[in-house]
């Protein structure tokens, strides 16, 4: 099933079944290509996508367009590392206290290797409901006095038609396809988090399609006990546990820090020198070597992943 | 007990300047801030709220809340009485008329405008680019004051023109420079260093010492600020906690003791 077309609907044969969303892994090389402009979810170091981050890398996509999440994190920065980025739209690409920034991003922020969409939490939510609302712009206040439609002149001053205000005109911000990970759906792509989802739900709205890998998926009839707790409708679910490893999932697991540092070391190896050598070494090891999710989780092993509980 | 420390003082100073009922939002990873803000709320804001690793909550009636190092860590459920997504946290800044915020830098010029962005010339090709804004230009443009916090006071932050600015502060100065900017927030109010507590005169916006640290001469806080600050004839020490202060900051705040390292 190819997850592009979004041509008119056509009936289906009488007395057929709902259709299905689940997506097997190789399926997902159709839901990308280079250039393409990806929306990655979840937040700082929790939630995000990283089964189709690594998909990205072994497919060597170039030129992409990553709207990371608000607070980016190093799943934008090892694809930045992998080479697959011409330009970030987010406001922070970082692990915290992990990392306060992350090493790809900023060594090949520096040297001019990547262009940076420069803004701030606020005009950046704004260009994501602008494109959820089918809307150009998105005003905001926040910007107005500072350097930022200097350094990014994509955002517009501009005097408001009613108030006659100086106010920061945002474009809206499209993501071809959100890849998002959540705690589960069932196989007509009803997502439900534990926690609030970030601002997973914004992005699929601005999305033009949406792949949200689950923990796990579950009945129509569990989602129906709870349908308040439904987030968004997916247009294609990934059945994924442990798929936001190294990060964290609420819910299910903790951030696996020693992996973490271990790929935080191959980004400062590569700012202090260039040398590449440790982010190959990673790459092969947990990218390029494992064929799939499975063999990924095999490579990280059993034992360290059942370490990771949040009691 | 032991003297307190100089982040037990920058603490303390937060949290005497944070009104009961007010609303503290937290990063994370900033644990003065953090203290400061819980402190007030266990020592004189039973009816405030924090935000803190995401978690939005009153811990007036509880003895310790675990320290988090990452944001988005789950396990601040345990002690949340409410979760809102990110977007409308940063988005729906009307909620925000009650709240008081803080602001990191790696510059500050003498009116209190700040940069994350990054160390110049060229926007384009940033000499050190730095973390970048965060939510800090939306939410600074709006909340009822902010607080400048750095944990370096020296000339290479405290300069005299920002290469870049991220977050106004009193713009180009003047008592009336915000209003004019049409930003509806408060503005700083203080700028806590390691070294000293400085505020902003009230008609030219201008940066003033507020007050030194124990030990810390008017001298030594000029030569390391990249401006000429204005120095009242009496500046001060930074009043010291009481034994009641210290004592909630040591056994429910920071019992892990970050802020005497």
């Amino acid at each position: 099933m190819s997850g592009l077309t979004s041509g008119p609907m056509s009936g289906a044969e009488p007395g057929s079944e709902r259709r299905s969303l689940l997506v097997e892994e190789p399926a997902l090389s159709t839901w990308l290509r280079d250039g393409m402009c990806v929306a990655l979810g979840g937040l700082a170091t929790a939630c995000h996508a990283m089964i189709g981050v690594r998909h990205i890398i072994r497919l060597g996509l170039r030129d992409l367009t990553v709207v990371g999440s608000a607070v980016g994190g190093l799943d934008v920065d090892l694809l930045i590392g992998a080479g697959c980025v011409r330009k970030v739209v987010c406001p922070y690409v970082g692990a915290e206290a992990l990392a306060s920034i992350g090493p790809f991003y900023r060594a090949a922020a520096e040297r001019g290797e990547i262009e940076v969409w420069e803004c701030d939490e606020g005009q950046y939510y704004a260009g994501l409901q602008a494109a959820g609302q089918m809307l150009p712009f998105m005003p905001t206040r926040g910007g107005v006095g500072t350097s930022y439609p200097e350094v990014n002149p994509e955002l517009k001053l501009f005097s408001d038609p009613v108030r006659g205000e100086t106010l920061v005109a945002v474009p809206a911000i499209v993501p071809d396809v959100a890849l998002l990970h959540a705690a589960q759906a069932d196989a007509y792509g009803n997502v439900q988090f534990v926690g609030t989802g970030y601002a997973d739900r914004l992005l699929w709205r601005a999305a033009d399609r949406t792949l949200v890998q689950v923990e796990k998926v579950v009945s129509n009839e569990e989602i129906r006990r709870a349908p308040e707790r439904t987030a968004l409708l997916a247009h294609g679910i990934l059945r994924a546990p442990f798929g936001a490893h190294p990060f964290s999932s609420p819910g299910f697991y903790l951030e696996d820090r020693a992996h973490i540092a271990e790929l935080v070391e191959a980004g400062r190896a590569f700012a202090r020198s260039g040398d590449r050598g440790p982010l190959e070494r990673y790459l092969d090891r947990y990218v390029r070597g494992p064929a799939d999710h499975v063999a990924y989780l095999e490579a990280v092993g059993l034992r360290r992943l059942l370490s990771l509980g949040e009691y | 007990m032991d003297a307190p420390s100089v982040k037990e003082l920058m603490a303390t100073f937060i949290a005497r300047d944070i009104t009961d009922g007010e609303e503290v939002f937290v990063g994370t990873n900033l644990p003065v801030i953090r203290a400061g803000a819980l402190l007030a709320h266990l020592h004189h804001g039973p009816s405030m709220r924090v935000m803190v690793a995401h978690t939005r909550t009153n811990l007036y009636h509880t003895p310790v809340m675990e320290y988090f190092e990452l944001l988005t860590d789950w396990r601040g459920a345990r002690w949340a009485e409410a979760y809102f997504n990110d977007n409308e946290i940063v988005m729906y800044q009307k909620s925000r008329r009650d709240s008081v915020f803080f602001v990191g830098a790696l510059q500050i010029d003498r009116f209190g405008n700040s940069n994350l962005i990054g160390l110049g010339p060229d926007p384009r090709r940033l000499r050190l680019r730095g973390p970048g804004a965060i939510a800090t230009t939306t939410n600074a443009s709006h909340v009822r004051r902010f607080y400048l916090f750095v944990n370096e006071h020296s000339p290479r932050v405290f300069v005299p023109r920002c290469d870049f600015v991220s977050t106004v502060g009193w713009g180009p100065g003047g008592p009336d420079a915000r209003r004019r900017l049409g930003l509806p927030g408060g503005g700083p109010r203080y700028c806590i260093t390691p070294l000293a507590v400085l505020d902003f005169e009230e008609t030219s916006k201008r940066m003033r010492l507020h007050s030194t640290h124990p030990r810390v001469t008017v001298e030594e806080v000029q030569a390391r600020t990249g401006f000429e600050l204005l120095v009242p004839e009496r500046v001060p020490v930074t009043a010291l906690p009481t034994d009641a202060e210290l004592d909630i900051l040591r056994r429910r705040v920071d019992p892990q003791g970050l802020l005497r390292r």
